[in-house]
């Protein structure tokens, strides 16, 4: 099965729920969904296409909203699954009941951009300490580190 | 009754900061958790402030055992992105140093496999052999760790007709011991009836979990970047996935072993046909605005590095997964239902040292939480029953 076979099997089963597709290199397949029609598209991608195997979850943050790509390999191809979330309300399905093995990659978003994955199995904390100060998402763009002033006990003040 | 124990962060016998809640009952797992993010280096926000060149030298200190990986999976996606192809002779060293890398790498999980099975002349027999691939790679890259051989548009050394034959030789060397260690599990059944049927994963939990590398091929699964989505030259060598039927550490064991013997083939093959010319072209110091999704077969499994780039000279965005990430699911199943005992063998290169069972006649059964006393013979006869039910495989062969 190549990209084409791939693109054009996709493009037959999830009809005008595909927004964009390309196809930028051999072996990379790039596809957007709205993120109402995530769960439904990895199903197909899974049972259809055979794409069984999510690699990894990147996040991205465009300003405006999140842009989360899911990144998913078989022995054919690779192809990668993007949709669009707004700032304001952050929300995404978790692809959890479809593909159990992305649990670390969601809880690694929620931690990192402070997204919302409704329906995770385990929504706990993942790379983040315990005691990291709520709100604080440190991927997103407009976060900045600011190292604590450095305070030497019993020193001249 | 249920015992928590918990495991880390800090513990003596980790090599590395990680926490383990273990949820005991009696000696048997029943559920673990695993805890990450104490040795979080906030890496990618940190690669978003430095340079396409700079990010080579971040990318390489992920990982002390596969530095190497990192830095070339991380220096393949750039190149795409700024379009621009490396001399063959550049890429053909790339992974020569790819291949060795991978060699010093399983000789050295083999080592601890060994240890960790209570075969202790095999892990040092192991690292012995593998002081000859680290010497072959601080000639090569001037480095024993972090080789540094990696630059945009090739390597930054090359090797000339002396190393090339001293490397040469070195391989049959590894390639005889290699051979070797294959044997040693025939000749050596405790150190086999130690390690099957241990951690078992099956085919069906492996492709849920997502579980990659050895790991994954140990669960009969034929998942290699190398050969389902080639890069640099790997579509021209000739080479086998190793894979095992078995789903243990067994399996695991197999399968890096022969994987050691692809390596050989594939080292002797880079530089029998090493072409001439230049190792290296120059790079932009920018790229467009694009995006790329960069995959490389580390000895662990699959690496994956998501680049996005703006026009500048820094990157939008840089995800990098690493293949151990993408096994922790499966290793929660790995140790569920086995022993405390197999937890090192299972987490391989951990030790968490855990040896608290109480040789006291009081009993507290599992179940129901009821005391009783029980004579010796009694519990000499309790003790072979749940051998008799354990699911060590006791007439395990190795296979050839």
């Amino acid at each position: 099965m190549n990209d084409t076979e791939i693109i054009e099997k996709a493009k037959a089963l999830l009809g005008d729920k595909v927004l964009e597709v390309s196809n930028p290199a051999l072996r990379r397949i790039f596809m957007k969904v709205d993120s109402k029609d995530l769960l439904k598209a990895v199903q197909v991608l899974k049972d259809d296409l055979g794409f069984a195997y999510v690699a990894t979850i990147s996040g991205l943050d465009g300003g405006e909203d999140f842009e989360i790509i899911y990144h998913f390999a078989n022995a054919f191809s690779q192809l990668n699954l993007r949709t669009q979330v707004p700032k304001t309300n952050p929300h995404v399905e978790s692809i959890c009941a479809v593909i159990p093995g992305a649990i670390l990659y969601e809880r690694e978003l929620q931690d990192m951009f402070g997204l919302v994955v409704d329906h995770i199995p385990d929504s706990r904390r993942l790379v983040l300490p315990d005691d990291w100060p709520a709100g604080n998402y440190p991927l997103r763009k407009d976060w900045k580190y600011e190292r604590p002033p450095e305070k030497i006990p019993g020193e001249k003040s | 009754m249920k015992f928590t124990v918990p495991i880390g962060p800090q513990h003596p016998a980790l090599k590395e900061p990680i926490s383990l809640r273990m949820t005991l009952e009696g000696e048997v797992i029943r559920d673990a958790d695993i805890r990450l993010g104490y040795n979080h280096r906030g890496l990618e926000k940190l690669a978003e402030e430095k340079t396409w060149l700079q990010n080579i030298y971040v990318t390489e200190r992920i990982c002390g055992i596969c530095s190497h990986s990192h830095a070339t999976c991380y220096t393949q996606g750039v190149e795409k992105l700024m379009e621009i192809e490396p001399p063959k002779r550049g890429i053909y060293l790339r992974f020569l140093v790819a291949e060795l890398e991978r060699v010093h790498s399983h000789l050295l999980w083999l080592g601890v496999a060994g240890h960790e099975a209570g075969f202790d002349t095999f892990f040092m027999y192991t690292w012995r052999d593998r002081e000859v691939v680290m010497d072959i790679l601080e000639m090569v890259s001037g480095n024993r760790v972090h080789y540094a051989i990696n630059t945009l548009g090739g390597v930054r050394r090359d090797i000339d007709d002396l190393q090339k034959k001293k490397i040469l030789d070195s391989l049959d060397f590894l390639r005889r011991r290699s051979e070797f260690y294959f044997k040693i599990g025939a000749n050596e059944p405790s150190f086999v009836a130690r390690i099957a049927g241990v951690g078992r994963l099956s085919k069906e939990d492996a492709l849920a979990l997502c579980a990659v590398g050895p790991t994954a091929r140990a669960s009969d699964i034929s998942q290699d970047v190398r050969k389902d989505d080639p890069y640099g030259m790997y579509a021209e060598v000739p080479f086998e996935v190793a894979t095992a039927t078995s789903c243990d550490v067994l399996g695991r064991v197999v399968v890096r072993v022969k994987e050691l013997m692809q390596s050989y083939n594939i080292i002797e093959f880079l530089l029998k046909n090493l072409p001439d010319g230049p190792v290296a072209v120059r790079a932009p110091r920018r790229a467009k605005p694009n995006e790329v999704v960069s995959r490389y077969e580390a000895p662990r499994g699959e690496n994956i590095h998501y680049i996005k780039s703006n026009g500048t000279d820094k990157p939008e965005r840089l995800k990098v997964r690493a293949p151990t990430l993408a096994n922790y699911p499966a290793t929660v199943v790995m140790l569920r239902n086995g022993f405390i005992a197999d937890i090192p063998l299972i987490f391989a290169a951990i030790d968490p040292c855990i040896c608290c069972a109480e040789r006291a006649v009081v009993l507290v059964d599992g179940r129901s939480g009821e005391e009783k006393i029980v004579l010796m013979s009694e519990l000499r006869k309790q003790a072979h029953e749940r051998w008799k039910k354990a699911p060590l495989k006791k007439d395990a062969v190795w296979p050839f």
